[in-house]
């Protein structure tokens, strides 16, 4: 089970990477869906490559493709898992 | 047997590689790939397209007879001029317990999410069995078995324009007892490498990115409007990144075929040569997300275009670099 603190980081790194600054961390739900209209994010396919280059130099995980980020990139949760599973920094 | 469905990177090296491992060959989809000499890149410009465009592998087929003649497996292919005939010897083979691979129009697989399926006419299915009028499908794009009901299927199979599947089957038939890997793995990789630096066409391999280079600051007298132009240029994105690339225009999948030919050769050169592509791919994405970024916000003049120029300038300085150091390894291990 990954930690608070791991999600919460995980929050903030999106938040920074792609400059969101109308959405604060605890709006967020952990296990709610990143991508999409009507999500609190909203994010698309271009903010999931950043979101993926953000971890992989954060945490030294790498996710090479499509495949593997439409079930990692799920939501806060599912991103936490992957990462305390594979994280290298 | 039952039929292992596995999702994979890219349509052809996965079905070539499910089907491989069905018929007791276990073999990898990044093995497929390299063994085949799958990676590739050319810049075209032609009357025919509407935009000038990029690949990033290889012709279509490749990859299948690539493997085939580096290994030794051996696959049986049919095309067909009736398509009537052509679901009859797919019927009769699936009722015979052997999957098939089918060439297929990727708009008609219902299964996939609408907003991704597009007309392409060389997406590749293994078709597992035929259950009423219903076929089950692995499809490396989905993440279970799916089904397709036989309309559709005939669709994909025979739809007309470029590169139509004309029903193109293929499945194994027969596997070596015994495959040299060492042989078969250095000769993908100099072939792979000889497209890249040494085929003497302008717009193919290291000379073919350093034409995409080139022209992309042109694009902008090309493209209709602004909004063309953006999507031209969000383009960038999509071809190095979806399409089944396994990421950065197949750059991280040739990498892990680097990795398990090393494992496999016992050889730590193709490690070293392993982390080296991949930190070229990771610049490869860095391409597109900044292609993505400047595109979707129509962030389109000279100086921006310059810049997506000269990033790509250095990717072909990195993969001249790159591949003309593994035909010099591949020359040295023969």
């Amino acid at each position: 089970m990954a930690t608070e603190g791991l999600k919460k980081e995980i929050k903030i790194l999106i938040m920074e990477a792609l400059n969101i600054d109308d959405v604060s961390p605890e709006e967020v739900g952990d296990d709610e869906s990143l991508f999409g209209e009507g999500n609190t994010l909203g994010l698309d396919s271009i903010d999931a490559l950043e979101i993926v280059m953000a971890l992989q130099e954060k945490y030294g995980v790498r996710i090479d493709d499509k495949n593997q980020s439409r079930f990692i990139l799920k939501s806060i949760s599912t991103i936490a898992e992957f990462i305390e599973k594979n994280r290298t920094n | 047997m039952t039929f292992q469905h596995k999702m994979a990177a890219h349509c052809e090296s996965g079905t070539v590689a499910a089907l491989l491992n069905h018929a007791g060959l276990s073999i990898s989809e990044p093995l497929v790939f390299g063994i085949s000499a799958g990676i590739f890149f050319g810049y075209f410009e032609s009357k025919k397209f509407p935009f000038p465009t990029f690949v990033v592998r290889n012709r279509p087929g490749q990859i299948r007879t690539g493997v085939a003649r580096r290994t030794g497996v051996r696959f049986k292919e049919r095309r067909f001029r009736n398509p009537e005939k052509g679901e009859r010897v797919l019927d009769d083979l699936l009722s015979g317990g052997k999957p098939v691979a089918c060439q297929t129009d990727f708009f008609y697989m219902k299964y996939l999410p609408d907003h991704v399926r597009v007309h392409i006419n060389v997406h590749f299915i293994t078709v597992v069995e035929k259950r009423g009028d219903v076929y089950v499908v692995s499809d490396c794009y989905s993440p279970n078995l799916a089904e397709l009901d036989r309309e559709s299927l005939m669709k994909a199979r025979f739809a007309g324009g470029s590169f139509s599947p004309r029903g193109f089957i293929f499945h194994p038939v027969s596997i070596p007892r015994r495959i040299d890997y060492r042989t078969a793995i250095w000769k993908g990789i100099a072939s792979a490498a000889f497209n890249m630096v040494r085929l003497p066409i302008p717009f193919i391999g290291v000379k073919g990115i350093r034409l995409f280079a080139k022209k992309v600051v042109d694009w902008p007298s090309l493209a209709r409007d602004i909004d063309h132009l953006s999507h031209e240029i969000m383009k960038i994105n999509i071809f190095l990144e979806d399409q089944g690339t396994g990421g950065a225009g197949f750059r991280f999948m040739y990498a892990t075929f680097l990795r398990e030919a090393s494992e496999l050769l016992n050889d730590p050169d193709l490690l070293e040569m392993s982390k080296r592509i991949m930190e070229i791919g990771d610049r490869w994405r860095e391409i597109s997300l900044f292609a993505a970024r400047i595109g979707k916000r129509r962030d389109l003049g000279p100086d921006r275009l310059g810049e997506l120029s000269a990033m790509i300038y250095e990717r072909a300085d990195a993969e001249e670099r790159f591949f003309n150091d593994l035909l010099k390894l591949s020359k040295s291990k023969k």
